[in-house]
């Protein structure tokens, strides 16, 4: 076949690894005035998979979500996102994925209801009554009722709100999903269950999941993978063998008797 | 146009090959294409799904919802042939459904009493609003009582930030009304040949009117959303409970200076206004009617007594308790969301400059009835 340019993009999408790749990051530059958080990043997400990310303080977690979602305007290198190049404050595929901002980020003058069904709304020309019966689907799937759907933001507990906005993100039906820290600020039944929450949909939607998270207990329990972001660079690698890797701070990170105590139980509760 | 479907039908059995990408983007055709079925006569409809090459939750959507319709008029719908892959989907959505009821109806807004209610808000309103004029007296009051508890130092703040700094915007103003008083006067009153009485006209309207008038209307836009705006944030942000749980009276810390220093500012932006407008009116009578600034003052001094000066400063400080009370109060009512805030904060500025306007109606009828 003379055909280059089809086979190099074919090379691209299925790589040396066997995986599809959903999210390609090549040689990513991020800088803010002389300090480089990002220096030659380079990340492939697979598809169907959960990565977590993960990493101390000004390591850049939140740096890399909001390139790869085109809020950051990232100094050199490149992302693209089931194909399409991302460019800072241009609309990316924002019909194929969803975000779950840490605080809810919910439109706080429009009822939950309205706010799963403002991106319905906006990308597509399905009549009211349809969109409404899709928006509570997807408000009953994250395990709202239809009470819930009819209030405000502001008159939600914390964790209704995580799982309103997450069934905002799932409006129309994205096939990746960020997640910016999903549990923080939920008590540990609150977080497990809606880890649980996430791994199910996972799982049943064919959803890949990229998951910015400080929480050990998830990162065991849900995540397929584990993006450490040190040295102005990233390592990934399944959290199994994450746990052996020689650097002093994936070490002492794993080594904590909090990650220990979750590495335990964390195979417990994996239902795959 | 893409086929989604093709319907075949044998006897009463309806048999439906699904087709192409069921997916989310092609959720109106899907509606359409399923509403177009030939279900006449026919007791049983079989979904063959082998065919199908893209499937999600939208789809599968649409599927389960063809299939209650169908059972709801009597019919008989079973699924054939689905890929495990794409059947999830649909086993997603009988899950779901299982435990919760869609109604349709839930939604629909429930018809209100409309005089009642919107009786039941003005008198609410209402209370609310003397309520308020009740906590800021007290707060004052508790100033008085215990000087420690007067927040000197930002009651000054607030004289300086809602008066100094409104004073050039206040005199620009204030001095074109002027300017627009005299001119527009001058053209009726020369048709009398008595050019001079524009002094006259201009002086007391400026000085019982106008003056008070304009900077209380600046100032209500300026400050008035300003109070509604900043102590709104603060709500939101929880810095009113903060304060609350500290033991401290946001009604002390945070109204009573702002209430007290506007009624501070006021009379003084006041006689800025003043002077800018009569100076407006002088500019005028000099470049265009003939009149010199010395015959301008005589004419002023003669036509004036002190008694206008004062029927407009007397106004301001009600005015400036007015503006700042309810900037302040719509301020304290924001809670929960962003648009809240913007909403009250335009209320705030509507009402204040409305409930001026009463005021200044009221004080024309007293001041005319006792013959000032």
């Amino acid at each position: 076949m003379e055909n280059p340019p089809t086979a190099i993009a074919q090379l691209n999408d299925i790589s040396a690894d066997g995986f599809e790749h959903v999210i390609r990051i090549r040689q990513l530059i991020n800088r803010f005035g002389s300090q480089t958080v990002h220096e030659n990043l380079n990340l492939n997400v697979r598809r169907d998979e959960t990565l977590g990310v993960v990493g101390g303080s000004g390591t850049g977690k939140s740096v890399l979500l909001r390139s790869i979602l085109g809020l950051h305007d990232f100094d050199e290198g490149s992302i693209d996102v089931l194909g399409e190049a991302i460019r800072y404050q241009r609309p990316g595929p924002c019909k194929q994925w969803g975000v779950l901002f840490q605080g809810g980020a919910l439109i706080s003058g429009l009822t939950v209801q309205e706010n799963v069904e403002l991106p319905i709304a906006l990308h597509s020309d399905i009549p009211l009554d349809m969109r409404r019966e899709i928006a509570c689907l997807k408000i009953f799937m994250v395990g709202l009722t239809l009470q819930a759907a009819s209030k405000y933001p502001n008159e939600l507990s914390g964790g209704m709100r995580k799982r309103a906005s997450l069934a905002r993100a799932l409006a129309l039906d994205p096939k990746i999903l960020f997640l910016d820290e999903p549990t923080a600020g939920l008590d540990p039944i609150a977080a497990t269950e809606f880890d649980k929450l996430i791994s199910y949909l996972q799982h049943n939607l064919d959803l890949t999941v990229v998951m910015v998270t400080h929480d050990v207990d998830s990162l065991f329990s849900i995540c397929d993978r584990i993006a450490v972001l040190i040295d102005k660079g990233i390592v990934v690698d399944t959290p199994e063998r994450l746990v052996e890797h020689p650097h002093a701070w994936i070490q002492s990170y794993f080594g904590d008797p909090r990650a220990v105590r979750a590495r335990q139980a964390g195979s417990r509760h994996v239902q795959r | 146009m893409t086929q989604f479907l093709t319907a075949e039908r044998s006897g009463n059995l309806l048999s439906i090959s699904l087709k192409n990408d069921w997916l989310f983007a092609n959720l109106s055709q899907l509606q359409n294409e399923l509403n177009s079925l030939p279900i006449a006569d026919i007791e049983q409809v079989a979904f063959r799904c082998g065919g199908l090459k893209a499937f999600d939750l939208a789809g599968a959507w649409a599927l389960y919802d063809k299939s209650l319709d169908l059972e709801e008029d009597g019919l008989k719908a079973e699924f054939i042939d689905f890929k495990a892959g794409h059947l999830k989907f649909l086993q997603h959505i009988i899950d779901v459904a299982a435990v919760n009821e869609y109604d349709p109806d839930f939604f629909k807004p429930v018809p209100r009493q409309l005089i009642k209610h919107q009786l039941e808000k003005i008198g609410s309103a209402t209370l609310r609003g003397f309520e308020h004029f009740g906590d800021i007296a007290k707060a004052i009051l508790n100033g008085v009582r215990k000087p420690s508890m007067l927040m000197v130092g930002e009651t000054l703040r607030q004289v300086n930030e809602t008066g100094a700094k409104a004073i050039p915007i206040v005199m620009v103003v204030s001095f074109l009304m002027g300017v627009v008083l005299a001119y527009q006067s001058a053209g009726q009153l020369q048709k009398f040949g008595v050019t001079i009485f524009v002094v006259d006209l201009v002086a007391s309207s400026v000085l019982r009117e106008i003056g008070v008038l304009l900077a209380a209307i600046m100032v209500s836009g300026r400050s008035g959303s300003a109070f509604a705006a900043s102590i709104g944030t603060m709500k939101l942000n929880e810095e009113i409970d903060a304060l609350q749980v500290m033991g401290l009276n946001p009604n002390q810390v945070l109204v009573a200076p702002r209430v007290l220093g506007l009624v501070i500012a006021m009379p003084f932006l006041t006689l800025f206004a003043d002077v800018a407008g009569l100076a407006g009116g002088a500019f005028i009578c000099v470049m265009v009617l003939d009149i010199n600034l010395v015959q301008f003052y005589e004419r002023v001094a003669s036509s004036v007594v002190m008694m206008d000066l004062w029927v407009g400063l007397i106004k301001a400080p009600f005015f400036a308790l007015l503006i700042s009370a309810t900037g302040t109060l719509r301020g304290m009512q924001v809670k929960g969301s962003a648009e809240e805030l913007g909403r009250l904060t335009t209320t705030a500025v509507v009402q204040s400059i409305f409930l001026v306007i009463i005021a200044d109606a009221f004080f024309t009828i007293l001041f005319s009835r006792l013959g000032i």
